[in-house]
């Protein structure tokens, strides 16, 4: 290189620079706790730990919708239309019943992440003395995890979808009789959605632990099937109808049920299921309102 | 210091209640552009005054005012204030970028300026080579420079720092301050320093305000108050006890403290008592130079606490 091609620079500290660009106040704000809600969900952003079990879990909804296409799919190939209808393979009206308690553990062990650690840490009180108020960052962080409740809830649906279409000897023939599944299963994963994240979020509000709120969660999820169901079962008649209706995994279940107008293999043992729709939708409304007011109460309190 | 017309903060007849606790009592201040620091032993008021401004905690009567604006009715305002609490609030997973980019947006930012100023304001900070390191493994004086950098990531009007020295050794404690200065004197924010340790407060701020049991009990400029003191310190070889009695002689207040001699509030008299009562006595000069209590001095004053030199 030649003299003359030479390019000599200096590099000048221009000290401390006053912002002067644009201030997009409390909707930047919401926006910005509900991304990081969906980033901290899913564990990017954070080391490999992080996302461990976020994506066990995603991956092992993903599996059962797999093994559903692919049991459907051996089947269809191997027996007449006739008696693969005699088999009643599962199909989408009962992925979510099957795989609830899978969705259950995933919001026990994901919705604790968004909300304990900020408390636990302090940070809730960082965003509190920003443009954002206690049902600002309590609302940004519920639609968070809603958001990602609904796509852990359409993805292995979506899955199915494409499994069982293309696993028919006439995938086009398929899709023309079942295409209604689709915005069936949208639908019903949007109460699935809304119902765990709020129960996982309203329990993650009253400790700063997380492993204290996926515990408690866990084993509510999981207690409470087993022991409703064999006292409903034992008791029988309207009251073992009311009991039933204390098994809170079963709780979106039945509203999944009405939305496919069809019993799905889990409910179908649930005495719940024979009580009216009225009953069973406000229910649910009981259980995911009542709920998300007691959460909205509770972080409205942090700022006057 | 009464509130006055071009204060950035106003305390009116501030009032607030925890129960039967009187957390601040008829407090009236208020605080203009420069580093204001606000002193008080624990219990005293201090940090339940800066969560009133931050419109985190509503009083129970008056009203205090930040940039034109009551913060618990505006949340808009908060778009111009940064708080660095004294506790911890860094999660540990996190690195410093990440987390001061989030802020700025959560203050209001839009992304790409976000990352832009948590990157500038790191720099100044001091942490631009660890900023892509998560949190959990800085040094505590680091993770008290986030905690600043965070409440300065969106070039706030005014910021409030909660005891922002709280666990550091002395030379982060003299980093911290450095940067505390820095903060109002390059970046022009001005600042709310609350502490307990009255020797920062007199080495960083313009001004301070005193809290006792919810009440203000002195506030002013610093260097009045320890001009106020000024003292000479008075070292002699021999005949200190005659040196001290041709002073007295002449009315002149005298402390004996170790080797040397304080003599109270001199004005320019005193330095001519000083020089014949060295002759009377005889005594052989060896140093002489002015002084300043410390502020520590002033509110300590025969072992009281700040009750001393009460303003009304």
């Amino acid at each position: 290189m030649t003299q003359a091609n030479t390019v000599e620079g200096t590099v000048f500290d221009i000290g401390y620079q006053k912002y002067t660009g644009p201030r997009e106040g409390r909707n930047r704000a919401r926006l910005s706790v509900f991304k990081d809600g969906v980033r901290t969900s899913l564990g990017f952003g954070r080391g490999a730990r992080a996302k461990v079990l976020p994506w066990f879990f995603i991956g092992v909804l993903v599996a059962i919708a797999l093994v559903m296409a692919l049991v459907a799919g051996a089947a269809k190939g191997l027996g007449s239309p006739e008696d693969v209808a005699q088999l009643n393979l599962p199909s989408h009206s009962d992925y979510y019943g099957i795989a609830s308690i899978i969705f259950f553990v995933f919001a026990a062990v994901g919705a604790p992440e968004l909300l304990c650690p900020d408390r636990r840490d302090g940070v809730i009180n960082l965003y509190l003395v920003r443009p954002l108020t206690g049902s600002d960052y309590i609302a940004a962080r519920w639609c968070a995890f809603f958001m990602v409740m609904l796509a852990v809830a359409w993805l292995p649906q979506i899955i199915l979808a494409i499994g069982l279409t293309m696993g028919d000897p006439e995938p086009a023939g398929y899709f023309r009789d079942n295409w209604l599944d689709i915005p069936r299963f949208l639908a019903a994963g949007v109460p699935l959605a809304a119902y765990t994240t709020t129960l996982a979020l309203v329990t993650a509000a009253f400790t700063t632990r997380r492993a204290y709120a996926s515990v408690f969660l866990v084993g509510l999820f999981v207690i409470t099937t087993p022991f409703t169901t064999g006292l409903a079962m034992e008791i029988g008649g309207t009251a073992g109808q009311w009991i039933s209706m204390f098994n809170l995994s079963n709780i979106p279940v039945h509203v999944n049920d009405l939305i496919f107008g069809d019993v799905s293999e889990i409910t179908s043992v649930a005495p719940a299921a024979e009580l009216s729709a009225g009953i069973l939708v406000g229910w649910y409304l009981l259980w995911t309102l009542v709920p998300a007011g007691i959460l909205w109460i509770r972080y409205r309190r942090l700022t006057p | 210091m009464m509130p006055s017309t071009d204060a950035l903060l106003t305390a009116e007849n501030l009032t607030k209640h925890y129960k039967d606790v009187v957390a601040l009592n008829d407090v009236s201040f208020g605080i203009s552009d420069g580093i204001t620091g606000i002193l008080g032993e624990n219990g005293a008021g201090k940090s339940t005054a800066i969560k009133i401004f931050l419109g985190l905690l509503q009083p129970t009567s008056g009203s205090a005012i930040v940039l034109g604006q009551n913060a618990s009715e505006s949340v808009s305002v908060r778009e111009r204030l940064g708080y660095m609490p004294e506790h911890d609030c860094l999660p540990s997973q996190v690195s410093a970028a990440e987390f001061l980019t989030h802020m700025a947006e959560v203050s209001g930012l839009p992304p790409s300026q976000a990352r832009t100023r948590a990157a500038d304001t790191l720099r100044h900070a001091g942490l631009f080579e660890e900023r892509y390191r998560a949190m959990g493994g800085y040094s505590t004086g680091m993770k008290q420079r986030v905690k600043l950098a965070q409440a300065l990531v969106h070039d706030p009007t005014f910021v409030f720092l909660d005891e922002p020295t709280a666990g550091l050794d002395p030379a982060g404690r003299e980093d911290m301050l450095e940067l505390i200065r820095k903060t109002h004197r390059e970046f022009g924010i001005s600042i709310l320093f609350s502490s307990h340790l009255m020797a920062d407060v007199e080495r960083t701020c313009d001004r301070i305000i005193v809290l006792q049991a919810g009440r203000v009990v002195q506030s002013g400029e610093v260097k009045h108050f320890t001009k106020e003191t000024e003292t000479v310190f008075i070292e002699v070889d021999t005949n200190r006890e005659r040196l001290v009695a041709a002073l007295e002689a002449r009315g002149v207040v005298v402390t004996a403290d170790g080797r040397g001699l304080y003599i109270e509030g001199p004005d320019e008299s005193v330095y001519d008592h000083v020089r014949d009562a060295l002759v009377d006595a005889e005594a052989p000069l060896r140093r002489m130079a002015p002084r300043r209590r410390a502020l520590t001095e002033l509110f300590q004053r025969d072992g009281d606490d700040f009750e001393s030199g009460v303003v009304t």
